[in-house]
């Protein structure tokens, strides 16, 4: 299955080189080719992000580590992250 | 001794008094509100002669209390009709503690309205009021240059300043203030307090603070103790230790698009296309590139950060920021993706002296009306250049989305209490919903930053989207913000107070090492209550119900992409967020006013 990752702030430079296929001209996103039923934890270890809080969208709302990911779907991971 | 100075502009004269002992626990916020409290008839006018403006640092201002330099302004409000306090960075805060002062009243109007007026309060605490007509309409920074020009020797002075838009009486005007290098870039923006100081004639003040030390404190060992505490809690926490410093404000913009409560062309989206093109990193990666600051605190003390100066193309200096809610209101909001475009736009209403979240709103209402193109940069500049010269339009604009939604007949008015919604849409994420409805002060994050819990899991985490849980997480960030602004702590401390205990026991630890009065945790809350608490009976009293405490319909009515959502948190619940206000009445013992 193909999802598409995106990381954001400290942990972009993170992300997997672009392939030659990726034409989204995202700075933070890119497609990712995954086993099927692949869990966000997994991801995360795949990447070896940092240790330390993460927080994680799937499809725009927040999701535990031992979600699994479908075809099509969007990860986000941002650090700890406020403003306003 | 704290003092209180009052200077009536229909009599030009000046008397300073002793703060009184019932307001002894009242600094910032909870002292600018005692004062409209008891001294602005409800009815009143927010910029005739019986309406007062009030500039008030914190409990801690004047000390070397972490991100205690805050200032807030009091007034009736022209924009809400309610009470209000706005709240700004700058220098003001703590020079006007170093002078002694703990509220700056300004009262009464000058007899002759086509007169411009400057005080100025030296460092052993005399004054001057001078008639400066020159300085009629000029912009903010005209104006500060002109300041600057009168200062001789002088190099350290803060100074409080509005644009022509506060001179016009607009009900977005905004009061600037100027920062550690002297721009006149820090707003208290909201609610058209500029108007009420330019309704009475004044255009600016002065407040030397040169050879002035920090504030004695009634124990300095444990002051300092608890200082060192809660600046440790500020730097290990990822938020105010990393995040914000390294990227600003704009650090949100990905995550609330991410989260789909990114409000886009007049809330008819909860995600922009071009946010890629105006984030938090890519400011960075823009200013970085271009040599401008990307770090530095908005007042003397701040050991968060987040300020930072956008630079043009050629390095120049055009604004502070971009701030997150600015380049939200005046880029995604307005369907605009151009950082330098929003750059200049948030020059011009800084220099103007308007409210940004305020003008970006309006504005794209005025685009949602069909006479602008969404996404028109330069259609959105000639809109602001149209407010400079006060025409028609310029007066639309300049007196907010309400005032221009209805003279265009927009149907979506994102505004509660009349005054524009800030960047988090309240569909998606409706704890802030909860905020924007009940707030005090009319739709303002700030009032009651629920974003936290919902969108950014600090402080716990309550599902954004659901409508269990909201009324109660913005209940108590009201309060503790309450109590932060009375302190005139930055409210960006809660990242770390909500996460680390140590951070909460080092704000009343200094707030009773400085005063010598007792303080503890249950005396910062119900500080914040009794803030809350002034506010709420004043708005009764100045009309307010029930019924102001709701988002306008569209938001109940009109489902939102990417996730199809409206508000659901039904009345009884809003209704119960000031459930503690008939209790603490009592307890301090006042009425309505």
């Amino acid at each position: 299955m193909q999802i598409e990752l995106a990381l954001f702030a400290h942990l972009t430079p993170y992300l997997p080189p672009a392939g030659a296929e990726d034409e989204s001209g995202s700075s933070h996103a890119r497609p990712m080719d995954l086993p099927d039923g692949t869990t966000v934890g997994q991801v995360i270890t795949r990447l070896d992000l940092p240790a330390g809080p993460r927080i994680v969208f799937v499809n725009g709302r927040h999701a535990p580590d031992d979600h699994s990911l479908a075809n099509g779907d969007r990860l986000a991971i941002f650090p700890p992250v406020a403003g306003g | 001794m704290r003092s209180i100075m009052r200077l009536n502009m229909s009599t030009l004269s000046i008397t300073t008094e002793p703060v009184p002992d019932a307001w002894a626990r009242y600094g910032g916020r909870a002292l600018t509100d005692a004062i409209v409290f008891a001294e602005v008839p409800p009815k009143a006018d927010p910029l005739g002669p019986e309406a007062k403006i009030v500039f008030a640092p914190g409990l801690l201002g004047g000390t070397s209390a972490p991100n205690g330099g805050r200032l807030s302004v009091g007034a009736k409000s022209p924009l809400t009709g309610g009470i209000k306090e706005s709240n700004a960075g700058g220098q003001a805060a703590h020079a006007l503690a170093k002078v002694g002062i703990a509220a700056l009243v300004i009262e009464g109007v000058a007899a002759d309205a086509s007169a411009r007026y400057v005080l100025k309060i030296n460092a052993d605490g005399s004054t001057e009021i001078v008639r400066d007509d020159s300085l009629t309409g000029l912009g903010n920074y005209a104006t500060k240059d002109a300041l600057d020009a009168t200062m001789g020797d002088v190099k350290r002075y803060a100074t409080i300043t509005i644009g022509p838009a506060g001179e016009m009486g607009l009900k977005s005007a905004a009061v600037a203030i100027s920062d550690p290098d002297g721009y006149p870039n820090r707003f208290a923006g909201r609610g058209g307090l500029g108007a009420v100081m330019g309704s009475k004639g004044l255009k600016a003040v002065v407040i030397v603070d040169e050879g002035l030390p920090y504030l004695a404190h009634a124990d300095k060992d444990a002051f300092n103790a608890a200082v060192k505490k809660f600046a440790n809690a500020l730097r290990e926490h990822a938020v105010t230790g990393q995040a914000l410093p390294t990227y600003g404000t704009n650090v949100l913009a990905n995550i609330i698009n991410e989260a789909g409560g990114y409000p886009t062309r007049n809330f008819s989206d909860g995600r922009f296309e071009g946010v890629d093109h105006i984030s938090g990193e890519t400011m960075r990666e823009v200013t970085v590139e271009r040599g401008g600051n990307v770090k530095h605190g908005c007042h003397t003390g701040c050991v968060i950060q987040c300020s930072r100066y956008f630079v043009d193309k050629d390095g120049h200096y055009k604004t502070k920021g971009v701030e997150y809610e600015n380049v939200w209101a005046l880029g995604a909001d307005c369907g605009i993706d151009d950082l330098d475009v929003i750059a200049e736009l948030d020059r011009n209403c800084s220099d103007l002296g308007i409210d940004t979240i305020e003008a970006g709103v309006t504005i794209a209402v005025y685009m949602d009306s069909g006479k602008l193109a969404f996404g028109d940069g330069a259609g959105a500049l000639a809109l602001l250049e149209e407010v400079r010269k006060g025409t028609e339009t310029g007066r639309m604009i300049g007196n907010g989305a309400e005032a221009t939604g209805l003279a265009l007949g927009v149907e979506h008015i994102p505004v509660v209490k009349h005054q524009g919604l800030p960047a988090y849409d309240p569909r998606p994420i409706q704890g802030i919903g909860v905020t924007y409805a009940t707030s005090t002060q009319g739709a303002d994050h700030t009032a009651g930053y629920s974003i936290t819990a919902n969108v950014l899991a600090v402080g716990g985490s309550v599902d954004p989207l659901k409508p269990e849980g909201q009324a109660a997480l913005s209940q108590g960030l009201q309060i503790a913000t309450g109590m932060l602004d009375a302190l005139g702590l930055c409210i960006f401390v809660a990242f770390a107070v909500l996460d680390i205990p140590e951070a909460l026991d080092a704000i009343h630890e200094m707030a009773e090492a400085h005063t010598g009065q007792k303080w503890d945790t249950d005396a910062l809350m119900q500080l914040g209550k009794e803030v809350l608490t002034m506010e709420r009976l004043y708005n009764e009293s100045a009309g307010f119900t029930a019924a102001d405490d709701r988002l306008p319909a569209f938001f109940y009515d009109v489902a939102l992409p990417p996730h199809d959502a409206v508000f659901t948190v039904t009345d009884a619940e809003l209704d119960s967020v000031h459930d503690f206000v008939a209790d603490t009445a009592t307890a301090m013992g006042i009425s309505k006013p």
